[in-house]
């Protein structure tokens, strides 16, 4: 092994590095904050008791489930380029009902934890049933579904590095256009992995400040799905 | 089917070809390095432990396509030595899914009842046919699910082996799509053929749990 380590235009880079790391911050708290609310609405499609609305729920997570994510940002990207959305939407949309299918399949397994009894109950005391939903069957769900929570999020912090591969701007991208100008292939990319494992252990000790998740981490049975 | 495709499909034959190749090794050497891993974790073998444990927190902190450039790109300049994107792609995928499994392999162990390795040495079984006969054959079944999760989410992971140039089903689609142009139709096909592809592994791993479920 006489590979010469030099480390100096990785610092010199640093200012493609943080804009790449904004980027990544971007893209995936937008598809954060998109897929939960996909997440949401399926995962609660899928415990309704019409049984059409179960079947769709279904069929939508096992179909975005079992599509590659690259994918999905191709579909966005060249499939659909008639919606001439930028590339940013697309790593956006592409990760949002990708994940979203995940978390659609962690909330059905929240929501059937909680219990038919606290709904029923909450029928029984007059709530309307999205009442019920929103004020007494989601809090709770949350809660038990945290640690699952933690992981998807981590993934998908780590999955939006595909976004790279549709030219957005992000982490990934900027090693490659980094490595291209100095050739500084090994001290690149052990960089930005080691942003990223930062990244990903921060974020999934955030979503572990949810009140009272800590507590009811046996649930991480629903991990990794 | 429509003309592009059809016109088209030895070549993406010979791409979902490649994605089965990749696949197929990947789980295999993969499931290797994840219980031979596992099992340093879960009788805590001195340093090995701790380096088991730093490659899973490094591999889980990482993207799959930063494991693939670390593989076809950093480690043959680090180490000074020449590689395929085939082979650093499967190279990239063992590692990957690999500190994934062990982990899984892991929780599986430690789920077996320490009484029952208890009396398995009280009978005069030695450690290692104790560890042999009695926690991995209930440990491996106990962690199908988990595993088959791992596979078919790797199967859907071989595409972005197309990234460094491996021409398996995506790569041949972009490549077919460069030439003819048919995005809807060609993107359409492989999210098809992924679909089909991952629906029968997952059915697979059902069908295996029940089959070999532990009894208690």
């Amino acid at each position: 092994m006489n590979y010469h380590f030099d480390w100096t235009p990785i610092w010199a880079a640093r200012g493609l590095i943080a804009e790449g790391l904004t980027m990544t911050t971007a893209v995936s708290a937008a598809a954060l904050a998109f897929s939960t609310l996909v997440g949401l609405v399926i995962g609660g499609a899928a415990t309704a008791d019409s049984r059409a609305m179960r079947g769709l729920a279904l069929a939508f997570t096992e179909t975005m489930r079992n599509i590659p994510l690259l994918i999905h940002m191709y579909i966005w990207y060249m499939a659909l380029a008639f919606l001439r959305l930028p590339a940013f939407t697309c790593a956006v949309l592409g990760l949002s009902f990708y994940s979203g299918a995940y978390v659609a399949e962690v909330v059905r397994a929240g929501i059937g934890a909680v219990g038919r009894g606290q709904m029923l109950a909450a029928l029984a005391t007059g709530l309307t049933r999205l009442q019920a939903m929103r004020l007494i069957v989601y809090p709770q769900a949350l809660r038990i579904i945290a640690p699952s929570l933690a992981s998807l999020f981590s993934q998908l912090i780590k999955d939006s590095s595909l976004a790279s591969v549709i030219a957005v701007a992000e982490l990934t991208y900027q090693a490659g256009a980094i490595e291209g100008q100095t050739f500084r292939t090994f001290e690149v990319y052990i960089t930005i992995s080691l942003i990223y494992l930062v990244l990903v252990t921060a974020v999934s000790q955030l979503v572990l400040l949810i009140p009272g998740s800590r507590s009811e981490a046996a649930a991480g049975r629903f991990a990794d799905a | 089917m429509p003309d592009v495709i059809l016109k088209n499909l030895p070549f993406l034959l010979h791409g979902l070809w490649m994605t089965l190749n990749l696949s197929v090794w990947s789980i295999v050497l993969g499931t290797l390095l994840g219980l031979v891993v596992g099992l340093v974790r879960f009788v805590r073998l001195p340093v090995l432990n701790t380096l088991a444990l730093v490659y899973i927190e490094f591999i889980r902190g990482t993207p799959l396509l930063v494991v693939l450039f670390i593989t076809y790109f950093a480690l043959p300049a680090l180490f000074d030595y020449h590689t395929t994107a085939y082979r650093a792609a499967i190279f990239g995928f063992v590692m990957f899914i690999g500190a994934y499994l062990a982990e899984d392999f892991r929780s599986g162990l430690r789920a077996i009842r320490p009484t029952l390795i208890q009396a398995g040495l009280a009978t005069g079984l030695t450690r290692w046919q104790v560890l042999r006969y009695i926690i991995l054959p209930q440990a491996v079944r106990r962690v199908v699910p988990s595993l088959f999760n791992q596979y078919v989410r790797l199967v859907k992971f071989t595409s972005v082996a197309s990234v460094i140039g491996v021409t398996e089903l995506t790569g041949a689609g972009l490549l077919v799509n460069a030439r003819e142009f048919h995005p809807v139709t060609i993107l359409a096909t492989l999210a098809i053929v992924y679909l089909l592809l991952c629906s029968v592994l997952s059915l697979a791993g059902r069908t295996l749990y029940a089959r070999f479920a532990v009894r208690t």
